[in-house]
């Protein structure tokens, strides 16, 4: 009597075990698919900014297609952002502290970064060709990567 | 905060990857918890010393100083 439950307890207990392994190599593979698809929407936004970029530089007389061209990669980044938030919400919790103390670098950064621009500008006129928003924007990915570098060396 | 989960994990012959998998986490996140880099929160805590069939407290303890701290509060 007491055999045939212990034997289903055990198999049901086997199969609890089975179901969260098979849980864990979701998870991995989650994690695998959203690395990938960061990466391919990231390249095609970078794609379409150069693509925008270089079409501005020509000269091109009506403002309405100057200002569609302007336009054209932030649908990209939208979406690019969108894969970004949605798999930040499927990170585990180290995980979402480290992109929290990227962030939590990036912006006091960016800040500081463009205080100082700003009052230098206003002190001796700073080249446009270097520092207008054209370029300087390009800052701020690279202040978020510092601090994500930073946080994940520290759970290292 | 000190913890006993490499021992712990090592008695039952899992990999950190094992682990990680049971608990639905990154194998990241066990190796920064038990280096002591990364302190987990109470639900991992907790789904830990059901996996380990133990109390939370026998798998985590405070350090010295954070038990000093402690044990100087509580005496005032």
């Amino acid at each position: 009597m007491l055999i045939p439950i212990l034997h289903r307890q055990r198999k049901a207990a086997q199969a609890a075990a089975q179901a969260i392994k098979e849980a864990g190599g979701t998870i991995e593979q989650t994690r695998r698919v959203y690395g990938t698809r960061l990466l391919i929407r990231g390249l095609l936004w970078a794609s379409v900014y150069l693509l925008s970029r270089g079409l501005l530089e020509l000269t091109i007389p009506s403002a309405a297609a100057r200002v569609a061209i302007a336009l054209l990669p932030t649908p990209f980044f939208i979406y690019y952002l969108w894969t970004w938030m949605k798999g930040v919400s499927e990170m585990d919790e180290l995980e979402r502290r480290i992109e929290l103390e990227a962030l939590g670098f990036a912006f006091p950064a960016a800040i500081v970064f463009m205080m100082t621009i700003g009052l230098l500008d206003l002190a001796i006129t700073l080249n446009p060709d270097d520092w207008s928003l054209h370029h300087v924007w390009l800052m701020m990915p690279l202040f978020y990567y510092a601090g994500l570098w930073r946080a994940k060396r520290r759970y290292q | 905060m000190k913890n006993r989960l490499k021992v712990l994990r090592a008695e039952r012959g899992w990999s950190q990857q094992d682990l990680a998998d049971e608990l639905g986490v990154s194998r990241q996140t066990i190796n920064a918890i038990e280096t002591e880099k990364y302190d987990p929160s109470l639900p991992l805590a907790l789904k830990m010393g059901q996996l380990f069939d133990l109390f939370v407290e026998k798998i985590f303890s405070l350090d010295d100083v954070a038990a000093t701290e402690t044990r100087r509060r509580g005496a005032k």
